[in-house]
């Protein structure tokens, strides 16, 4: 077992771990590792790849800022694209020196006396950080469901965040469970391959229409000569997007017209009133995530494919069995349930002051302080973290403002030489407080279940407002929110003019509180 | 005692049945007796659509109700209906009334009933599927269905018997407590919605489509040879049951079902006079009124495995 000590340990190379790199290294820090499971770079996108998958945010808008790409083929990339621009950011910014491939991390705890998280990978390696990074990713684990006789099915079964591109669909009888994101993808493209396809669907989600388009050249040209471009049709596309919030956050009367769009594009596409009446939510727009998909009804309609909403009995050893009493036998069965979200737990024991487990706390559902940080857990930093995620914009957009955050915060503690940066209980209970009260009234608590939600109804995903608000509660790192505490070896003028020394509370450290007129560090 | 809706709607996952579990080729098919065969034939095809347009009432119930523990339960119950037309549809193939693949013709009063529901179920308030279809399935399970247990000695039909029955005992149990829940509601508000929501023309086509409906069926089987008493009888634990709860006797609609309960058993009542003369006249509607059959009402089938899927499709 051996160590290897830097500034900041990152946990996970796909959009978030290495968004965190580029702009580490952009400050000037290079102490960096960056510790991925896989044997490749990509997280979602390299674990997506069935057939269809494509992001439902347009690639101009789902691409960092600071790593534009000018020659996006389309409107809405495919996972192909979008990983190839994944792979393209690793080399551009020469990221592969830092990352770790087949590094499985099993723990992580937080080292009192010297202020380090020793991060521990299933080879027995440990990484010492000043500061550690999730960037593990809220869809980054996938199993097939508890169905009742799973295990008993001779056929093969294959979960579309685990596709196996060896399987030949030609011909088969196919059936498909789930009709969320990722089947609606999923489903045209095995229309046209399987000889039947039968789609199970449990709730219909709301399904609006794609703007999908072929990049036209002289825009791939224009965006690489002048970047600028680039930037003002994002801006464009993000305003866009920052308006649906009116409708798909909150309920308004602009929800009613999404719904209504929705409305009309499964009327027009759809015929048979019964299958309409199938294929008709009950809940408000935006209370689950909304489907984009021009070719999803018309794949349902199609002579070899069939939707059913009954009820999933049993699934047999040729078959699954609805409760309708009626068997349907599949030489393949297709799981699109979804990832195994993290909203009450951790990936692994995360262990932060006085043995505290993370995951022991975050039972009955997690929260954190700007979905950045939790008390009891200094230098720690989550992407993607408790309440961060945008149900009308891109998540691309939410997460170069906690890169930029975390990458001030972990500056901060190296260059004011930290012993740790702790946010303080009161304030993120009442930043928690207020977040709820505001989750209250958005059409995710409207009475739908969801991923979003857990079982008791506790909403720990969502963030409760537009992107550009919280891109303004990242842009101010309010060092007033946490006690920070000096090693010993330090001197204390380095912590600010403000701060106030108090009786040491380790052996070799002094804490250092800062007063309530501490002026906050901006960007 | 209260019912614990979230632990029935475990119990109802755990007790799914399908129609693969029953050997439909064994011995016993030939205890149907040549003179109970064309009744039994007329009456097992009103049976199964009857239960069709119940699944259909629970789908409406679905979107009706008012917890999402409450629409999974009755996404089962619609699945469950469909389960016994499917498997009453077997039976009737076991029994050779089936002309080839071809399902039996639904009567003018199905057909009247379908449209309806397709039209207006969705838009009724919960309490007023919620008293008919207690009030249907207690008779179903009351009366014909231990009738049938009684006249029919074919084994495997006691064993589908016995699965249905478990299950509508289940759904009676689900019907009461939600009666119960909605005459816990404010005296203002039931009222309100009685009268309000209630009485609506859609309901109002529905009482001309359920009056004709219900007595074609009572005739029929009264014809079978089922005793009127045990119709009483049935009523009675539909009144009963219903009794108990104070709650259940405040929804003013089970207590318009529960008046038009007893006139129905009891044939001497002048009512019949209304009843049957429009059942008279529903025979003379001519199919043409009718729109298309809904594709819901195609499902039924009495096949254990979906021909479409089996290993020769592919």
């Amino acid at each position: 077992m051996s160590e290897e000590t830097h500034s900041v340990v990152i946990i996970g190379a796909g959009f978030a771990g290495l968004g965190t790199a580029i702009r580490l290294v952009q400050s000037g820090n290079e102490d960096f590792v960056i510790l991925e499971r896989g044997d490749r770079v990509g997280g979602t996108w390299r674990d997506n790849t069935y057939p269809g998958a494509a992001c439902d945010i347009p690639s101009l808008l789902y691409s960092y800022s600071f790593a534009l790409n000018p020659r996006w083929s389309r409107g809405y990339s495919g996972s192909a694209e979008i990983l190839g621009y994944i792979d393209e950011m690793v080399e551009r910014f020469g990221l592969a020196r830092f990352i770790r491939f087949n590094t499985n991390v099993t723990s992580a705890q937080f080292r009192e006396d010297d202020g380090v998280w020793a991060v521990t990978s299933d080879d027995g390696q440990t990484y010492l950080g000043r500061a550690a990074v999730m960037a593990a990713g809220p869809l980054a684990n996938a199993s097939l469901p508890k169905i009742r006789g799973i295990d008993t099915f001779t056929g093969a079964k294959i979960h579309s965040a685990r596709w196996d591109h060896d399987y030949d669909f030609a011909g088969k009888r196919v059936a498909v469970i789930g009709t969320g994101a990722s089947a609606v993808q999923i489903i045209p493209e095995l229309a046209k391959q399987a000889a039947q396809l039968t789609v199970y669907q449990r709730t219909p989600g709301r399904v609006i229409p794609r703007t999908d388009y072929r990049t036209p050249g002289w825009t791939k040209q224009l965006f690489a000569a002048a970047p600028i471009t680039q930037r003002a049709a994002r801006e464009g596309l993000f305003w866009v997007h920052e308006s649906m919030a009116l409708g798909m956050v909150w309920s308004t009367p602009l929800t009613r017209i999404i719904e209504r769009a929705a409305g009309a594009h499964l009327r027009r596409q759809v015929r048979d009133p019964w299958l309409r009446r199938q294929l008709t939510p009950d809940f408000r727009a935006g209370c689950k995530r909304m489907l984009v998909s021009n070719d999803y009804y018309p794949a349902l309609q199609r002579a070899n494919t069939k939707l059913i909403t009954w009820p999933i009995a049993t699934i047999s050893a040729d078959g699954i069995r609805t409760s309708d009493g009626i068997e349907r036998q599949f030489d393949v069965i297709v799981f699109a349930t979804g990832f195994d979200i993290t909203k009450t737990g951790t990936p692994f024991p995360i262990t932060g002051l006085g043995g505290r487990i993370l995951a022991e706390e975050w039972t009955r559902g997690a929260e954190a302080y700007k979905s950045i940080n939790v008390s009891g857990y200094p230098n720690l930093f989550f992407t993607f973290g408790p309440n961060s995620g945008p149900g009308h914009n891109s998540a691309l957009v939410y997460m170069e403002s906690q890169i930029d955050y975390i990458v001030r915060a972990t500056k901060l503690i190296t260059d004011r030489d930290l012993l740790s940066m702790d946010v303080r209980p009161d304030v993120q209970r009442a930043y928690n407080v207020q977040i709820q009260k505001r989750l209250k009234n958005t059409t995710w608590n409207s009475g739908c279940r969801s991923w979003y939600l857990t079982d008791d109804g506790y909403n720990g995903a969502m963030y409760p407002g537009f992107a550009t608000q919280y891109a303004r509660q990242l842009g101010d790192l309010r060092l007033t929110d946490y006690v920070l505490t000096a090693h010993a070896r330090s001197n204390t003028g380095n912590t600010g003019a403000n701060d106030r020394v108090s009786r040491p509370r380790h052996r070799n450290v002094r804490t250092l509180e800062r007063t309530r007129h501490a002026a906050p560090v901006r960007r | 005692m209260a019912l614990d809706l979230d632990a029935m709607l475990v119990k109802i996952g755990e007790r799914q049945w399908a129609l693969a579990d029953i050997d439909w080729d064994a011995p016993g098919a030939d205890k149907i007796t040549a003179e109970q065969w064309p009744g039994l034939k007329a009456f097992m095809a009103d049976l199964v659509w009857i239960e069709n347009v119940g699944a259909r009432g629970f789908a409406a119930m679905a979107k009706l109700a008012p917890t999402e523990t409450l629409a999974d339960i009755y996404r089962y119950f619609h699945a469950e209906e469909q389960r016994h037309a499917n498997a009453e549809l077997a039976l009737m193939r076991r029994w050779g009334m089936l002309d080839g693949d071809d399902l039996p013709e639904p009567n003018v009063n199905i057909r009247m009933a379908i449209e309806w529901l397709d039209r207006f179920a969705d838009d009724m308030p919960l309490s007023v599927l919620g008293t008919v279809i207690p009030m249907l399935e207690v008779a179903l399970d009351g009366a014909l269905l231990k009738f049938l247990m009684d006249e029919v000695k074919d084994p495997v039909c006691h064993q589908v018997f016995e699965k249905i029955n478990a299950d509508e005992s289940r759904h009676l149990a689900v019907d009461f407590q939600v009666l119960e829940i909605l005459g816990n509601a404010r005296l203002r508000k039931l009222l309100i919605e009685s009268v309000g929501k209630t009485l609506t023309p859609g309901l109002l086509i529905g009482v001309l489509m359920y009056i004709p409906l219900l007595n074609r069926m009572r005739n029929k089987i009264v014809d079978m040879g089922l005793s009127e008493e045990r119709l009483y009888v049935a009523m009675n634990r539909f009144k009963n049951v219903g009794e108990r709860s104070p709650g259940t006797r405040r929804v003013p609609t089970y207590q318009v079902l529960k008046w038009h309960a007893d006139m129905v058993v009891n044939r001497k009542h002048p009512y019949h006079l209304l009843a049957n003369s429009m059942v008279w006249m529903s025979d003379r509607v001519p199919a043409k009124v009718f729109g298309p059959v809904p594709t819901w009402f195609k499902e039924l089938t009495y096949e254990p495995v979906a021909r479409e899927t089996l290993e020769q499709a592919s």
